[in-house]
């Protein structure tokens, strides 16, 4: 028997919570590391684990109905859904749960992602974060009605795209020219006027607030100059916040914030974290990186060190993001945003391109605009010497 | 275990053949081509790395049947 092995034998109940892509990653991560114990998730949406991406994707405009459907799990657990953890005895290894009952662990996977910032409690502030709310929003747009999107990060601009493609007329308040925060000035620019091209309308703002609005419609938008403006659907996209509240007495973290792992994602001994929720450390510094890859990633490593501890790899990560709006589609590897102009790697500025940024460290950005190739090619792009 | 792409649905991401580069890639056109489609049960191994591809493809082109 391998020590791998061995040591997987020693562990007999983990407990998964969360049951999005992170912990089922994990899960199945700790079936591959020989993990063969009694294995519970626990996941408070009472839907299997579906593609979140796709959600503000194909799913919001083409009236398709599978591409957030993630093939069904192999791990075997006991999947607890429509159940959410409370608590957490770090002594006790005890995880409380809504319905009264709790579940005792060798070792534990905190995998409960985040959720939606919202600007206000009012109820006609839309969110998009779950299955659900990709669903009404879905139901909402068959009316053609107009649209304010507040947020103009990749969510926001993807929401706006969705929208204008089923038929509404769409504004979007974004601090700044959108996605020029998480993409920098060139990218931005070009989703900008693809957007703009497609009939979208763009105001900046500083900082945007909600406020019940007259009859008739959903909410206003007010900004920083006092200027109202009103539609019939008012939806937010500024943000997300990690869902940590639940291990508030347990002293694992503060309040409201990102849980900090070491590089192989562990808090303790017996406990991984993985997902939106998890800071960890980057060659950036520690830092969250709230996507599809990253959760994939990190869940991988962090299980594996929860059977193997020290001698389990550490995490080794190039974030890997692509958004797909107004027509286009980008894939980009390394870390955003970049400033400056690009370097052509192939293509150019009026046509499919390969681009790539160096850093002033040594690491470098590599792109694709509409241009199809493979994600390690990509990445060998950025190891070429600029 | 067979693993089955719906080729309408991939979007060249290529997630798919960083999980498992020895059963697909992307050939130059960004296509994907399934190099094995056929994973025997007595190869564990392989088949954990389809199940690993099959997950990490966020538009669910891929499947196992
Ligand atoms: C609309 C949308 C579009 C996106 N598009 C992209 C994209 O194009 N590219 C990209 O890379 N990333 C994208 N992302 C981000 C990506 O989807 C996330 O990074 C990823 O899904 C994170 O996975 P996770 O498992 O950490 O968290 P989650 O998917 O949030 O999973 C956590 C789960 O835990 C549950 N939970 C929370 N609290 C509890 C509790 N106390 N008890 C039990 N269960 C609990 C939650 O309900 C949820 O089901 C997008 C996100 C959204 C919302
Ligand atoms: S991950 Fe999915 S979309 Fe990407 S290449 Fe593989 S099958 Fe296609």
């Amino acid at each position: 028997m391998s020590a791998a092995a061995e040591q997987a034998g020693q562990v007999k109940r983990v407990v998964v919570v969360g049951n999005g892509i992170a912990g089922l990653t994990a899960a199945d991560t700790l079936r591959g590391t020989g993990f063969d114990g009694e294995l519970t998730i626990v996941g408070d949406e009472s839907h299997a684990a579906y593609s979140r991406p796709a959600l503000s994707k194909a799913l919001l405009h083409d009236g398709d109905d599978l591409s957030h459907e993630l093939p069904s799990p192999t791990h075997g657990a006991t999947e607890l859904l429509g159940v959410r953890a409370t608590g957490l005895d770090l002594e006790r290894r005890r995880v409380a749960l809504d319905d009264g009952t709790d579940l005792s662990y060798d070792r534990l996977v905190i995998a409960t992602g985040s959720r939606a910032r919202r600007l206000s409690d009012l109820p006609e502030e839309v969110t998009l974060r779950g299955l659900d709310d990709a669903l009404a929003l879905r139901r909402r747009l068959a009316d053609k009605p107009s649209v304010i999107v507040v947020g103009g990060g990749p969510l926001g601009m993807e929401i706006a795209s969705g929208c204008l493609a089923a038929g509404s007329t769409v504004t979007v308040v974004s601090q700044g020219v959108p996605l020029v925060l998480q993409l920098g000035p060139h990218l931005a620019d070009v989703f900008t006027a693809a957007g703009r091209e497609r009939g979208l309308t763009v105001v900046e703002t500083e900082l945007a607030r909600l406020e019940r609005s007259a009859e008739g419609y959903a909410a206003r938008v007010v900004l920083d100059d006092g200027t109202v403006l009103e539609a019939d659907l008012v939806v937010t996209a500024v943000g997300d916040v990690p869902n940590t509240e639940w291990l508030a007495s347990s002293g694992l973290v503060s309040q409201g914030g990102p849980l900090t792992v070491d590089s192989r994602g562990l808090v303790r001994p017996d406990i991984a974290v993985a997902g939106d929720l998890a800071a960890f450390p980057t060659p950036h510094g520690t830092r969250r990186i709230p996507l599809w890859s990253s959760a994939i990633e990190q869940s991988k490593v962090a299980a594996a060190a929860l059977i193997q501890g020290q001698e389990a790899p550490t995490l080794q990560f190039q974030p890997y993001f692509w958004t797909e709006q107004f027509g286009l589609s980008l894939k980009a590897v390394g870390y955003l945003p970049v400033v400056g102009a690009p370097a052509y790697v192939d293509g150019g500025p009026d046509g499919p391109a390969l681009m790539r940024w160096a850093h002033g460290d040594g690491t470098a950005v590599a792109a694709a605009l509409n241009y199809r190739i493979p994600i390690p090619r990509l990445r060998r792009v950025t190891q070429q010497a600029a | 275990m067979r693993i089955v792409l719906d080729r309408e649905r991939c979007e060249g991401h290529g997630l798919c053949e960083e999980a498992a580069p020895d059963l697909m890639h992307l050939d130059d056109d960004g296509e994907l081509v399934l190099d094995r489609e056929e994973v025997s049960d007595d190869d564990p191994a392989a088949a954990a790395r389809a199940n690993g591809a099959v997950r990490v493809c966020p538009v669910a082109a891929l499947r196992i049947a």
